[in-house]
Formats: structure tokens, C-alpha cells, sequence
């Protein structure tokens, strides 16, 4: 209980406590900014254990005849471990990153904000607390998409907002009739429509609520927010728009499936039937889409785009397996692809690159970034010494499980052009030996490199040792099956 | 702990050699110590393997992969196979690489790749034969763009994606298996039966072609000659030598689960036939191509797709026939053995001429026996090797190989007929090739080429190492199949293999007379083919399967880039409507609100008026949906009644 509060004030309690020293120099701003998100990230750990080893933890209220509570289960816990450790991994890089930038202060207050927010949104226990944080992620996280207050960050910001908030809209809508039916919005107790069976309106209410978490998800038509998005500086492109705010989408959607429809609920619907092919759809034409940018950053978002839909392909196969291969997806994916920002940080800081036909070279500049950029473009086709084959593994053994085998060749696809997209980029840089040096050092530069080596570790790691993680895959497999 | 160490040793070799930096003078030769250490370890664990029990080895982790590793006979002969290979080459390849350039990044690449090799031939379970499969591909890259040209690049993107699409469709060929037998069947538990016929089939078929890639099976060998061709050339003996046998080792294991000495009963009847045509085929295309090839080293490389075809073929005859295909699952078993020895003495004789000259293109060089006679009299060996004649190891193979498919052609199949024929066919083209190789380096007349440097001894030593035994085995050419070949067969489940080859004569006359009958046929052509030009002639792009491949790669590019221009151009105009409705709210909304200053229309969209857009929007939408759809909102259900028409039932 108590852990569960400081997880989520710590937060916010450092992001006021920074706003509130404007005089403070760089050094104890970063002091302050590292002990709080440790703090965030050491009782999230906290509430996480407790949650694995089956205690109960809650807390609820009531806002205006409104029940809301906060209810962290198996999937809650998951995805608030995988927050709250790269938000200690984000944060580091971002002392690195953010050493010679402008309005430190602001960028550091909301990053911790976000911290906070995100957290809710993991551990919330009933729809009507997930849709607070989730609206409130929106605004946390905007002041960071137009860190840079030029006219395209300006653009982006209003894309942001606009996208996030007619999102919001759909949410909204769909939490209205779903209380209008049951009266009830918390999810922790079995799935909430449970008791309803089938009734007329119930596809269409599944479909506001996909596409409502789908923007964030960025499903496509509803993911060019992402790559505008991308003017931020790269910790936030990193945390937030490859991991924060998009995994809180792709959460929103997971949870609805299975703890407000239930999967046998929602089996039942045309409606799922349709699902993993518009995910499908997303993950071919998101990453053939990447394969057509120049810019490295932009390349990044549109595979982000592609990559959501994995986690979601696996959700809306409705099978254990699948739910497994999702699961796994968010641990894995999430490792590789903000090692992959990372790198592209490095690579823009150190040599002010950021097209991917001038990197010829860089490798040598570059070595250890490009090493680790090298590991994890392997890992995004999913090969085995790393953690996203085995989440590829079980989402196409999810789908062939559930008879859609062609979903699994889509995989399959996606993986291949996946090769297409990034390993040129890591061979063009270790193509050419120029006789530049080697800029990887000085202390921004070793704070920056030190999350993204130890990252691409941990999915080695992982993928050599899946039952490292496999606990938590199985306790959120076991909740909803 | 044998098994584990096995691939451990190689990679702490490579630890050490990063570790050592670049101290020039007193280094020790790390790589030959690497794999002197591993064929010592491999003999002991071949002597423990041959009693018949395999050995096992589980590591004690927890989670839904336990790395197993297991070695039985056939792991022992493979494991073997690629230590001596590495061994022999790790005594050539310092010499070689110190004219290469980059000779450290090279053996750090070969160290590991020897690493992953063992581990693919000692993996106990599917996911551990995946790892280290994949990391051989990964390490072997190196290899192929060592030189990190343009031609090394665009070969290595070639080897690697097709390398990648493999381990892709090995892993769902993984998971279909999972599926259909409820539980992933071990290496070496036999033959499973499947509950899900249809999911195994499907299942051994991707995982087929997964390893048919890396074997160089056709139409699947694309990638093989560049790539085999642009390596140094020790990295170029590695891969014809050994790598590729990987595949082979995989399609084995495969026959495996689908069952081998079971007649037609195994779960993937389809299977053995299927084998024998892929495997003809891939004779066929091999040796046509590698007729027409002017380059030495792509001659070599197209000839190891050809020999690869002999031994797939001889693994689908195995499993055509059943108990009685013991002999093409040994002759295929020998003929890896066999074709690694010759076709590693060719590359390193090429090799030799390479470094000396700087050059492989066959119709720049001639006479060389002069300047070369000890290179010419190993490579001459390595000739005759493979071109099977009498007295050398290519020949007792391939007899193995033809008594295994004119055994099956007795049983009157027509695919089996034809494979007899052809499988003559390709004994001519095999020899008629290497007789051009030979005679337009070592024979012919002498040319213009700048000869420099000296042939250092290594080189020698290396390729005599690999004549001995090739001509040890060539003389007693019935030990090997009775001493190794039968206890692997036995342990994949062939238990009649013994008395398939207890009375078998290597040493009749017909099968000498044929074998040199073939190679005289083979001369003939060699000589026709100079003397009309026919080498010369080049394929039309369509015929080739490059020139299909390219063609199917521009047309998927086209449809691309029309899928994007349409999506550009669908994003376009919804934007430009999105404008039109934005100024047209604005404007409405300017109207309705009076006030001059701090108006609606002035405010930006991000700001307030979206949200009052998204509340309106809201409003609207909920007010259809209920009205429309029904939903039993009992107080907000509008009295109008719609059309029977209207009303969408989106319900089950």
C-alpha cells in the first residue's frame, strides 16, 4: 500500500521539487532527478514483487459519486516494471543528452510528471482512473514533444494533442456505456462485461475503445502523431514515444480486451475476427513505410508503428500463447528499441548526424554505440541470441495455435524486411575507415553510453535466459486464462 | 561438460585474441591451438559416442528454454569433421591472411564461427540448434564482406538475408512442429508421431527449406556462389568445406523426426521424393552452371551447390525407400566427409595461385605446372577426387551413392529413373569442369601473368594433409562407412544400415569401368567445349534464376512505390479536407461569437477548440450510436424510430 503511493508520488514529488529550484545548478538538478526516479523505480519493483507473489494491493476513492481505485495486477505490474526501469535507464541518458541544452528545468519537471503518470495508468484498477491518467499523459508529456519551441516542434505538438485528445474522445464514450450497462467500471475482479453475454452495440463499443487506445498505439490510419513527434529530444523519443506513451495505448487496449470483454466475450464478436489483420496490416506497411525514411529518427518512429502492432497481433489472438508472445513483446521490444533511440542520440550528439545515408563511417567514430545499434537490429528481426525471438516464437505460435497461420507468415515478412531496414545502416557505418577519431568519450558521452550498452546486455541477456522473465509473462497468462 | 565445453573454447579463443590487441612478433598461432584442442576433445567424445549411448548434457536454468546439448555418432563425425577442417585451415590461413590484410578481425571471426558451428552440431533441442545456427550466420558475415568492397558488400547483404530469411522459417517451422506434436520434440528422440498431421507437414516443409538455404539447396542456393566466391580464400574452404553441411546436418535431423527407416509410414510420406527431385535438381543446376564460369572460385562454389545436390539426393533416396534406403543415408553421410576434404583442397589450391598471381579468372592463366608443381600435383589429387576416379575418396562415395539410386530406380518410379540418369549426367558434367579447371590453370599455354612472392610451405602442408587422407580413404574406401557412417545411421533409427553395406564390394568392375568411362565422357566434353566456345556462353537474363529473382525484385518495388504514392496522395486529400472543415468551424464559430477580442476563431485548435470540438463530436457520435444501434440506454434513446434499413446490427 504504502509502496504503491510513494511508487506513484515520487514522481511527481521530484518533478515539483525541480520546478521549484529554478536556481539550481545542473548538477543538483540531475542529483535530484536520479534519486527520485530510482526511488519511483525501486517501490514500483516493490509493488511489482508483492503483486507476483499474489498479495492484493489497493487503494480507492470516490470522485463525484465515482468510484476510482488503483489496483496494480500481473499485466498492471508488468508493464509498471518495464516503465519504471527505463525510466532509470531514460533518465541517466538524459544527463548525458540534455548536458548542453536549453530549459533543463522544464524538461526535467515533466519527465518526472510523465514518470508519475504513467505509473497510474499501470497500476490503475478500474477504467475510470486508467482514462485520468491516460488524459493526463497527454498533457504531462506535451511540454516535452515541443521541448525545442520552434515552429515544427509547435506543429507537432498540436498534431500530438489533437490525435491524443479525439482518442481520448472515443475512450470516453465507450467507458459511458460500458458503466450504462454493468454500473461498474472496476476490471480486477474477472472481466467486467462478463456478465452481459452478448448483446447488440457490444462490437461497436469494442471498436471505439481499440480506436480510442489506438491512437496511442499509433494502429494505422491513427499513428502520424509518431513520427511528428519525433522533433523531441531523443530521451523522450526514446522513453516516451517508443516505450511511455505508446506501451499506455497498447496497455488500454490489452486491458480492455481482457479484463473488460474477457477473451471469451470477445471471441464471440465478429469484431476479433478483423482485429489481428488490421494489426497485420500495420506491422507490414508500418515497417515497409521505415524502410522508405531518411531520416534515422523518423525510420525509428515508423518501426515503432510496426513493432506496437506485434504486442497488439498477439492480444487479439484472444489464445494463451499469443497473450504470451504480447507480453513478452512489450519486455523485449522495449529494451531493443530504446537501445535503438539510443544509438541515434549518440550518433546526432556526437558527429550531428541524423540521415541515415550520411552514417558511411560512423561505425569507426562510433564503435561501441554502432555495436550495440548492431545487436539490437538484430534483435527487431528476431533472431535467437536475443529477447524478441522468443516473443516472435510465441506470437506465431499463438496465431497458428488460433488457426490463422497467415498471420505467422506475416511475422515472418515483417522480420525480413526488418533485415532491410536497419542492417544496411550498420553495415554502411562500418563500411568505409576514415581516419576520424574516436569520439566515444568525456563524461556526457559515457553517461549516454552506458544505459544504451547495458541495455543491449539485458536483451542478450534475456535472450539467452527467457525464464529470467518468463514469470511475469506466465502470472499475466495465468490472470487472464 | 565435454558437450558445453566444446563450443566454450573457441570462443574464449576469441576472447584472447581481442584481448591480445595488435602485438606483432612472438604471437602464437591461437586459432591452430583453438582447433587442435577441439579435434582432440571431438576424438574423445567420438570414442564415447560410439558404444551407443549419446551423450547429454541439460544446463540447470529455469524458464520456458533449457539449453541442451547432446552428442551422439553423427554429432561426433560433424564435430570432428570441423575441427580437422578448421585445423587444416588454421595452418593456411596465417600465411594467407598476412597478404590479405586484417588478419586478426578474420581469425576473430573464424574462431567464433568454429564456436557456433560445434554448437549447431552438439544442440540437444531446436531452439539451441536455432542459436547457434544464427550465430553462424552472423559470424560467417564477416567473412563474406572481409574484403568490404562493393562486390563483398552486395555479396554479404545477399548471404546474409538469405541466411536470416532461413533462420526465420526455421523458427516457424519450430513452431509449427510445437504444434502439432503438443511438446517439441528433442534432437534425436526419432520419430514422433504427430497429432496434427497437417501442421508437421507444413512444419518439416518450412523447416526443409529453412536449412535448404544454408545447404545450398536449388532454387534456394542464389546466394551461395557470390558469396563462396568473394570470401578469403580460407573463409571460402570454411563455408563450401563445412558450412554449408550445416544444412545438411539439419536436413538430417529432420529426416530424423520425420523418420528414417520407416517406409512411407513416417508423418511426412512427401518427404523423401521430394528430396530426391530438389536434390537432382540442385545436382543439375550446379554443374550446368558452374560449366559456363570463367572464375575459379565461383566454379568451386557453384560445384558445391552441384555436390550438395548429391548428397540431398542421397538423403531422399534414404528416406524414399525406407529400410532399404539405408545406403543413400551412408553414401550422404560420406560424401559430406568426402566433399569437405576435396573441395577444401581445391579452394586452398586455388588459393595458392591467387596469392601468387592475383588472379582466379581461368582464361588469364595457363601452364602453370611449371612454376607451381607441387600445387599442381595436390590439386590434381583434388581433381580426381572429385571427379570420382577410382582410387580416391570422391569415388567411394559416390558409388555408395549410385548403388543407392540404382536401387531405387529398380523400383520403376519415374522420378527415380530420371534421377538415376541424370545423377550419370552430372558425373560427366563434374568431370568435364574440372578437367577445364585443370587444364586452363595448370596445362594450356603459358601467359603473360606476373607471378610474386614465394609459396610458402604452410600452403603445402596444409593441402598434403588433406591429400592423405583423401587417398587413405580412396584406398580403403570401406572403413569409414562400417567404422563411423553405421553407428550414426544406427543411431538415426536406420537399423538395417550394417547389412546394407556388409557385402558391398567398392571395388567391382562395373562400377570402376563406369567411373571411368564417365571420366573419359567428361574429357571429351571438356575438350568440346573449349575447342566450340560453348563456355563461353551466357545465359539470358530470364533463363537464370538471378534474372528471375531481379525481375520479381523490381516488380514488388513498383507496387510499392505505387502503394506509397496512392498513400501520399490519399493523405494529401484527407488533409486538405481537414483544412477545409477546420476554416469552415473557425469561421462558424467566429460568427457565432461576437466578441472582438479573444474570439474562438483566434484561439489554436491545440488549445481549447479542440476540446470543444472533441466534446461536440462526442455528443454527436454517442447521440448516433444509441439512436442507430440500440445500445439500451434507456433515458437517452431519442423517440424518432429509423427505417428498418438504417439500423445496424452489429451483433453475432
Amino acid at each position: 500500500m504504502t509502496d504503491l503511493v510513494l511508487a506513484l508520488a515520487s514522481g511527481a514529488a521530484g518533478g515539483i521539487l525541480i520546478a521549484l529550484m529554478p536556481r539550481a545548478g545542473d548538477r543538483l538538478r540531475n542529483i535530484v532527478a536520479l534519486i527520485f526516479s530510482a526511488a519511483g523505480t525501486l517501490f514500483s519493483w516493490r509493488v511489482a514483487g508483492a503483486v507476483f507473489a499474489g498479495r492484493t494491493i489497493r487503494i480507492s476513492g470516490e470522485i463525484a459519486g465515482l468510484a476510482w481505485s488503483l489496483h496494480p495486477d500481473p499485466l498492471g505490474a508488468v508493464f509498471g516494471l518495464i516503465v519504471s526501469t527505463l525510466w532509470l535507464f531514460a533518465g541517466v541518458y538524459s544527463f548525458g543528452y540534455m548536458a548542453e541544452e536549453q530549459k533543463q528545468r522544464t524538461y526535467y519537471t515533466y519527465f518526472l510528471l510523465a514518470f508519475s503518470v504513467t505509473l497510474g495508468v499501470a497500476f490503475s484498477g478500474n477504467l475510470l482512473a486508467l482514462y485520468l491518467f491516460y488524459e493526463l499523459l497527454t498533457f504531462a508529456t506535451y511540454p516535452l514533444v515541443i521541448h525545442e519551441r520552434n515552429s515544427e516542434a509547435m506543429k507537432a505538438g498540436s498534431k500530438y494533442i489533437i490525435y491524443s485528445l479525439s482518442g481520448a474522445g472515443a475512450i470516453l464514450i465507450a467507458i459511458i456505456i460500458v458503466y450504462s450497462w454493468t454500473g461498474n467500471l472496476d476490471f480486477t475482479g474477472g472481466p467486467l462485461l462478463a456478465d452481459c453475454g452478448l448483446r447488440p452495440g457490444l462490437g461497436w463499443v469494442l471498436a471505439l475503445f481499440v480506436a480510442g487506445f489506438g491512437v496511442k498505439a499509433a494502429i494505422m490510419p491513427l499513428h502520424r502523431w509518431l513520427p511528428a513527434a519525433m522533433c523531441a529530444p531523443t530521451p523522450v523519443s526514446a522513453l516516451l514515444h517508443a516505450v511511455a506513451v505508446v506501451y499506455s495505448g497498447v496497455y488500454g487496449i490489452v486491458r480492455v480486451v481482457y479484463s473488460v470483454f474477457g477473451h471469451e466475450l470477445a471471441g464471440q464478436l465478429h469484431l476479433s475476427h478483423i482485429l489481428p489483420w488490421v494489426a497485420a496490416f500495420t506491422i507490414l506497411v508500418g515497417v515497409i513505410i521505415a524502410t522508405q525514411q531518411d531520416v534515422l529518427k523518423r525510420r525509428l518512429a515508423y518501426h515503432t508503428v510496426s513493432q506496437l502492432s506485434y504486442i497488439l497481433l498477439g492480444a487479439f489472438t484472444l489464445h494463451p500463447w499469443g497473450l504470451a508472445g504480447a507480453i513478452c513483446h512489450m519486455i523485449s521490444y522495449s529494451t531493443l528499441k530504446v537501445t535503438l533511440f539510443f544509438g541515434a542520440g549518440i550518433i546526432a550528439k556526437g558527429t550531428g548526424k541524423v540521415r541515415v545515408s550520411e552514417m558511411s563511417g560512423v561505425g569507426w567514430q562510433l564503435p561501441r554505440t554502432m555495436a550495440a545499434f548492431g545487436i539490437a537490429s538484430l534483435g527487431m528481426i528476431g533472431m535467437l541470441p536475443l529477447n524478441t525471438f522468443w516473443s516472435k516464437y510465441y506470437l506465431m505460435r499463438g496465431s497458428v495455435a488460433m488457426g490463422k497461420w497467415q498471420l505467422a507468415l506475416v511475422l515472418i515478412a515483417s522480420g525480413l524486411i526488418n533485415a532491410f531496414c536497419f542492417i544496411p545502416t550498420v553495415v554502411a557505418a562500418f563500411a568505409e575507415k576514415g581516419e576520424q577519431p574516436v569520439l566515444e568519450k568525456g563524461s556526457a558521452m559515457g553517461l549516454m553510453l552506458a544505459p544504451t550498452l547495458l541495455l543491449a546486455g539485458i536483451a542478450l541477456l534475456i535472450g539467452l535466459w527467457p525464464g529470467l522473465v518468463w514469470p511475469g509473462v506466465d502470472a499475466v497468462v495465468n490472470w487472464f486464462f | 561438460m565435454l558437450l558445453v565445453l566444446l563450443p566454450i573454447i573457441p570462443l574464449l579463443g576469441a576472447f584472447a585474441l581481442v584481448g591480445t590487441r595488435r602485438t606483432r612478433g612472438k604471437s602464437i598461432n591461437i586459432p591452430f591451438v583453438v582447433s587442435s584442442l577441439t579435434l582432440f576433445l571431438g576424438q574423445r567424445v567420438l570414442r564415447d559416442v560410439l558404444g551407443g549411448n549419446p551423450l547429454t548434457y541439460r544446463l540447470p536454468v529455469s524458464g520456458p528454454y533449457v539449453p541442451t546439448f547432446r552428442a551422439d555418432a553423427l554429432s561426433a563425425i560433424f564435430v570432428l569433421l570441423a575441427a580437422f577442417l578448421w585445423w587444416v585451415v588454421s595452418i593456411y590461413s596465417p600465411e594467407y591472411m598476412k597478404q590479405e590484410g586484417r588478419a586478426r578481425s578474420f581469425d576473430i571471426s573464424t574462431l567464433l564461427t568454429l564456436s557456433a558451428v560445434l554448437g549447431v552440431f552438439l544442440a540437444g533441442d531446436l531452439f539451441t540448434l536455432l542459436l547457434f545456427f544464427e550465430l553462424m550466420t552472423i559470424t560467417s558475415f564477416f567473412w563474406v564482406v572481409h574484403r568490404r568492397d562493393e562486390h563483398a558488400i552486395r555479396a554479404g547483404y545477399f548471404y546474409l538475408f538469405f541466411s536470416i530469411a532461413g533462420g526465420l522459417l526455421l523458427a516457424l517451422g519450430i513452431v509449427l512442429i510445437g504444434i502439432a506434436t503438443s511438446g517439441l520434440p528433442a534432437i534425436g528422440v526419432g520419430p514422433v508421431t504427430p497429432l496434427k498431421p497437417q501442421a508437421f507437414s507444413w512444419g518439416v516443409a518450412v523447416i526443409v527449406a529453412g536449412f535448404g538455404i544454408k545447404a545450398g539447396m536449388a532454387p534456394l542456393h542464389l546466394w551461395l556462389p557470390h558469396a563462396h566466391s568473394v570470401a578469403p580464400t580460407p573463409a571460402s574452404t570454411l563455408l563450401s568445406g563445412l558450412l554449408i553441411k550445416v544444412g545438411a546436418y539439419g536436413l538430417i535431423r529432420t529426416g530424423e523426426i520425420a523418420g528414417w527407416g520407416l517406409e512411407f509410414a513416417s508423418a511426412a510420406p512427401w518427404l523423401g521424393p521430394v528430396l530426391t527431385a530438389l536434390g537432382t535438381c540442385t545436382m543439375l543446376v550446379g554443374v550446368l552452371a558452374a560449366l559456363l564460369q570463367s572464375d575459379a572460385k565461383r566454379l568451386l562454389a557453384y560445384h558445391s551447390v552441384s555436390q550438395m545436390g548429391y548428397i540431398i539426393l542421397g538423403l531422399g533416396i534414404g528416406l524414399s525407400l525406407g529400410k532399404a534406403g539405408s545406403l543413400g543415408l551412408l553414401g550422404s553421410i560420406y560424401h559430406i566427409v568426402n566433399h569437405a576434404l576435396f573441395k577444401a583442397a581445391l579452394f586452398l589450391g586455388v588459393g595458392v595461385i591467387y596469392i601468387r598471381t592475383g588472379e582466379t579468372d581461368l582464361y588469364n592463366l595457363g601452364g602453370l605446372w611449371r612454376r607451381f608443381p607441387v600445387t599442381a600435383i595436390l590439386m590434381f589429387l583434388a581433381v580426381l577426387g572429385i571427379a570420382g576416379a577410382p582410387g580416391l575418396n570422391g569415388y567411394a562415395s559416390k558409388t555408395l551413392l549410385h548403388h543407392a539410386v540404382s536401387g531405387a530406380a529398380q523400383t520403376g518410379a519415374p522420378l527415380m529413373v530420371w534421377a538415376e540418369r541424370l545423377f550419370l549426367l552430372v558425373g560427366v558434367g563434374t568431370a568435364a569442369s574440372f578437367a577445364k579447371l585443370f587444364y586452363l590453370i595448370f596445362l594450356g599455354k603459358p601467359t603473360e601473368i606476373e607471378i610474386s612472392g614465394e609459396t610458402s610451405q604452410k600452403f603445402h602442408i596444409s593441402m598434403a594433409v588433406l591429400a592423405v587422407v583423401m587417398v587413405g580413404i580412396g584406398l580403403r574406401p570401406e572403413l569409414f562407412p562400417k567404422a563411423l557412417a553405421v553407428p550414426a545411421a544406427q543411431g538415426l533409427g536406420m537399423e538395417t544400415a550394417f547389412a546394407g553395406i556388409a557385402d558391398l564390394s567398392f571395388w567391382n568392375t562395373g562400377d570402376v569401368a563406369g567411373m571411368i568411362i564417365t571420366l573419359g565422357l567428361g574429357i571429351l566434353v571438356c575438350y568440346a567445349g573449349l575447342a566450340t566456345g560453348a563456355f563461353h556462353w551466357t545465359p539470358p537474363g530470364f533463363l537464370t534464376l538471378e534474372g528471375l529473382g531481379a525481375i520479381v525484385c523490381h516488380s514488388l518495388a513498383a507496387v510499392i512505390r505505387t502503394g506509397e504514392e496512392s498513400y501520399h496522395l490519399a493523405i494529401a486529400s484527407i488533409s486538405e479536407i481537414g483544412r477545409t472543415i477546420r476554416s469552415r468551424l473557425l469561421s462558424a464559430c467566429h460568427r457565432l461569437d461576437h466578441s472582438r477580442d479573444g474570439a474562438i476563431g483566434k484561439i489554436a485548435l491545440a488549445g481549447i477548440s479542440a476540446d470543444a470540438a472533441i466534446l461536440l463530436v462526442t455528443l454527436a457520435i454517442l447521440i448516433v450510436c444509441c439512436t442507430y444501434f440500440d445500445l439500451g440506454l434507456a433515458g437517452l434513446r431519442l423517440p424518432t424510430s429509423l427505417p428498418s434499413w438504417m439500423k445496424i446490427s452489429f451483433y453475432r
